[in-house]
């Protein structure tokens, strides 16, 4: 929990990024939709488990 | 000096999100989200070290815990709900920005309804 977190998900941004400008120009659109699908779900997945533990510590804390 | 790492990782975000603005403007919300989560998990330990020296004060001074617990509850409830405002308004939402106040409100007023209830219990005494 710490800013290798926030490095990670820039380097999936920009693979991201990279992989959809190498498809597209190959001509393959289809398949740069979906790498960028992956993208952001990897991306998601990440985020929700942060996001889930931040709300489990807030809710323990406050006892709400 | 834990202000300079929160300072430190707000503008690394910042400079993440400059770069990934131009070509991928949807991870610019993720960036922020994760910011945002690192930001207000750093402060936790110290939310902590508060929440022990309210509840030895209201202790000391015979206040009931309940009026204690509700106001925690509140301010847990600020903290979520002012971190989702802020990101909506970022994301350009200002829409559910506003709905998602609206209902942190309504929760905030439903469970100070018994600190209300006890005040008027109270000036009611007190009048002839």
């Amino acid at each position: 929990m710490d800013v290798d977190l926030l490095f990670k998900i820039a380097a999936i941004g920009i693979l991201v990024a990279v992989l959809h400008q190498v498809l597209v120009r190959a001509g393959r659109e289809d398949q740069a939709m979906m790498t960028t699908l992956a993208g952001i779900i990897i991306v998601l997945t990440i985020i929700i488990k942060e996001i889930s533990t931040l709300f489990s510590t807030v809710r323990s804390l406050f006892n709400l | 000096m834990e202000v300079v790492q929160i300072i430190g990782v707000g503008l690394i975000a910042i400079v993440i999100i400059m770069v990934l603005k131009q070509n991928k403007p949807e991870f610019v919300i993720y960036v922020e989200l994760i910011a945002g989560v690192i930001i207000l998990s750093m402060c936790f330990d110290k939310i902590t070290a508060v929440i022990n020296f309210v509840y030895e004060l209201s202790s000391k001074i015979q206040l009931s815990n309940k009026f204690v617990g509700i106001m925690l509850k509140i301010t847990g409830i600020a903290i979520l709900a002012e971190f989702a405002t802020s990101i909506c308004k970022d994301a350009g939402e200002s829409a559910i920005a506003s709905k998602i106040e609206i209902g942190s409100k309504v929760l905030i007023v439903t469970t100070s309804i018994p600190i209300i209830s006890s005040l008027l219990e109270i000036i009611l005494k007190v009048l002839p």
